[in-house]
């Protein structure tokens, strides 16, 4: 044997033995990550408060602008929060400060189609440096869709200021403001879970509307083509129900009617009457739905937190309901089974 | 045969050695000048546009900056593991092996800052990461055979379509059509390999900072065997440091691995913090289901596929930023060939068109399965810690290794 073959082979064992110190001792001396819990705790471990209505906050105390968000970056008592479809999004640059809130994993539970369980969210917002009395200001893409579902669990968990940015990201990059791309951390705060029980609606809830036992108002937030039954969902969509059509009883405001072209959210006034020229005048409590639940908070949030309306999200939504046996539902396109 | 291509040492042809401007350089140098300025120009408008204007404007400037990397290195990964092969001669690999190693280090830099705590259960964001299944190093097994077939990796037949490289257009013509055939064998191998094969990313287990040990303590094993098929080198005499040295050091000699290895991991580094991992299959194979889509030529869904990060293809109906990135390079190694007198349109003769046109199906349909080619799999997958990197880039060179030793590469 040549001896440079000799040397290299040596060479060779003997990084691979370094290798193999180096990894064993990163393993043994790593921090185990903490466990995570496989099955949610289903029994809640916070209070259930009543509902309790509180009384309409101006526009300005729900929806920041920009404007008001670049002075208060500074202020500890306002913890900003990003919730981006997109993955990257965040980490390539977002406002300074701001927290990043996984809707995928840190929203939902995991294992059942289901909200965060109280406990985790609590840990959530903690880890965030959310105290009580903090103001949650919530941001993120496609015209803040996550950002609002994410204001709601908040809302249903307890918090009591919770804001979305008017115009969403894109407005914030629109106007060249500052972006960061370092991840913030914060001591723990002391949130703790309250949850509501009035904002969130199930199957049974919206089947005693359609009965005629509850009188509530049903907002479908869809196109118009979903809502009448021609088409199950937008191209592209997986998630769909097996029948087409919208619940009997509900009227058809599309989400983004609620925004300007820039993306920002319309008057107070518009809205009032977007709403009521469909039936929607805050006489009587409201529902919205859509197809898996996530848009239709962006049409909460302006009923609940905007207008000030008693209103609750759906968000078992068409894929729930146009699934389920034995529901009536309303079909204007007469489609069964995706034919005519 | 193979040595009409440009790029196939040890006939590496020279370019005509003058150290005086004649006219056709003048010419040439004027071309260059204005694509640059194009490149420029496209990219200070791109960026106008509302939305990811920035990002496909980098994305330009980054497939500008890659192709003219791939073309003064000759950064092909066909003929950098043909030189191994066939001519024993490992000086080319170390190309490879150097882009790995610098954006191994710069992946792990940006990882701490997008992703802090790799050992819950996330994986870093947009990162190529995929599963490691048969069906991977099937794909990665075609993937070499169609590079040995066609004469060069679809990264490579984008850098020589800059050249003027005749086997270049029914190379990328044979791609897409693979990548058609991809999405009809998709689910069925999802179903039956890749749905529940494992998606092993190092820093779960070991931390960036293991990760990066272990990286380039592989790194290092692999190019230290490797120096005893390095051949000797020729002696340099000494030159004076002026103008005419520093343009053929960049303009017109081959350079260096170890330098075009570090300007791609450099380049590799930037896209990931900025746009999204270096890929270049992306556009092509989403151009490819938007069509097949539109003419009813897709299953109704393709399982999983979306929820893959990796050069994942969408219906689109726009230029994406990898279609900006892929123009870039295309446009940036047609700069660089002027510059070097090596941009030589040719046109392809029959036969080799339809080798060239067979070896892009092979690699389309293992761009498609690995969920990307030897730029997104292999360099991007490997910089990020992904063991599917490895996988896709042995079975890679084994299928060269086979192509060769079929002498399918003599066909072209």
């Amino acid at each position: 044997m040549d001896r440079t073959l000799l040397r290299t082979a040596g060479a060779a064992v003997a990084g691979a033995l370094v290798t193999l110190i180096i990894v064993a001792i990163t393993f043994s001396t790593r921090p185990q990550p903490e466990a995570t819990p496989t099955v949610a705790p289903t029994a809640p471990a916070a209070p259930v408060v009543a509902p309790s209505p509180r009384e309409p906050r101006k526009f300005e105390d729900v929806v920041v602008s920009t404007e008001w968000l670049a002075q208060n970056l500074d202020n500890p008592k306002v913890r900003v929060i990003e919730v981006s479809v997109a993955p990257g999004v965040y980490e390539r640059g977002h406002i300074p400060g701001a927290v990043n809130f996984v809707w995928t994993t840190d929203f939902v539970d995991t294992v059942s189609r289901n909200i965060i369980a109280p406990e985790r969210f609590q840990e959530l917002a903690r880890a965030a440096g959310i105290d009580n009395d903090t103001t949650i200001v919530l941001y993120g893409d496609n015209n803040n869709w996550f950002a609002a579902w994410g204001a709601w669990v908040f809302r249903q968990y307890g918090a009591e200021d919770v804001r979305l940015l008017d115009g969403s990201r894109s407005k914030w990059e629109a106007e060249n403001r500052e972006l960061s791309t370092r991840a913030p951390t914060y001591p723990p705060g002391n949130f703790t879970v309250r949850q509501r029980s009035d904002l969130r609606v199930f199957l049974p809830d919206v089947l005693k509307v359609v009965r005629g036992e509850d009188n509530r108002v049903l907002v479908d937030i869809r196109s118009p083509d979903e809502f009448s039954g021609k088409i199950f969902a937008p191209e592209g969509f997986q998630e769909l129900a097996v029948r087409a059509g919208h619940i009997p009883g509900a009227v058809n405001v599309p989400w983004k009617q609620a925004l300007r072209d820039d993306g920002t959210f319309k008057s107070v006034e518009e809205l009032r009457k977007l709403y009521a020229d469909a039936g929607v005048d805050g006489s009587k409590p409201v529902i919205t739905y859509c197809r898996i639940g996530e848009r239709a908070s962006h049409t909460w949030f302006v009923l609940s937190e905007i207008l000030g309306y008693q209103a609750a999200l759906y968000d078992g939504s068409w894929t729930e309901y146009g699934n389920s046996v034995g529901v009536p539902i309303a079909n204007p396109a007469g489609t069964i089974w995706g034919v005519k | 045969m193979s040595n009409a291509l440009p790029g196939s040492s040890p006939t590496d042809r020279a370019a005509p050695s003058k150290t005086e401007l004649t006219a056709a350089d003048v010419l040439r140098y004027g071309g260059a000048l204005l694509m640059v300025a194009a490149l420029l120009g496209g990219a200070y408008l791109l960026q106008a546009m509302p939305g990811r204007g920035s990002a496909a404007a980098l994305s330009l400037l980054i497939g500008a900056a890659l192709g003219v990397a791939f073309e003064r290195g000759r950064f092909c990964f066909f003929c950098i593991f043909r030189d191994f092969i066939e001519y024993r001669n490992a000086g080319p690999l170390s190309a490879i092996l150097m882009a790995l190693a610098v954006s191994g280090i710069g992946y792990a830099i940006v990882f701490g800052a997008f992703l802090p705590n790799p050992a819950g259960g996330r994986l870093a964001p947009d990162a190529h990461i995929g599963p490691v299944s048969p069906a991977l190093v099937a794909a990665g097994l075609m993937f070499g055979l169609g590079m040995a077939l066609s004469g060069a990796c679809i990264s490579g037949h984008l850098y020589r379509l800059g050249e003027g490289s005749g086997y270049a257009p029914p190379a990328l013509i044979g791609a897409l059509i693979g990548f058609g055939l991809g999405f009809r064998t998709w689910n069925w191998l999802y179903a039956m390999v890749i749905a529940d094969a494992p998606v092993v990313w190092l820093p779960h287990w070991v931390g960036y900072g293991g990760s990066l040990l272990l990286h380039l303590t592989v790194l290092g094993i692999l190019a230290l065997m490797l120096l005893r098929f390095v051949p000797p080198l020729p002696p340099r005499p000494a030159r004076q440091l002026d103008i005419t040295y520093l343009r053929e050091a960049l303009f017109r000699d081959r350079w260096n691995p170890l330098v075009t290895g570090a300007m791609v991991g450099i380049i590799s580094v930037v896209a990931y913090l900025r746009v999204e991992p270096l890929g270049v299959t992306a556009q092509l194979g989403s151009a490819t289901r938007t069509v097949m889509n539109w003419a009813g030529w897709l299953p109704d869904r393709l399982n999983g596929l979306d929820s893959f990060a990796g050069c994942a293809t969408q219906v689109v109906q726009t230029i994406t930023d990898n279609g900006w990135l892929i123009g870039g390079l295309v446009l940036g190694a047609f700069s660089a060939a002027l510059l070097a007198g090596r941009f030589q349109p040719a046109l392809p003769r029959a036969w080799g068109s339809v080798t060239a046109l067979l070896g892009g199906v092979l690699m389309g349909w293992g761009a498609m399965t690995a969920l990307g080619c030897t730029v997104g799999t292999l360099l991007s997958g490997i910089a990020a810690f992904a063991l599917s990197g490895w996988v896709f880039g042995a079975a890679v060179f084994v299928g060269v290794w086979l192509g060769i030793t079929l002498r399918l590469h003599r066909w072209v």
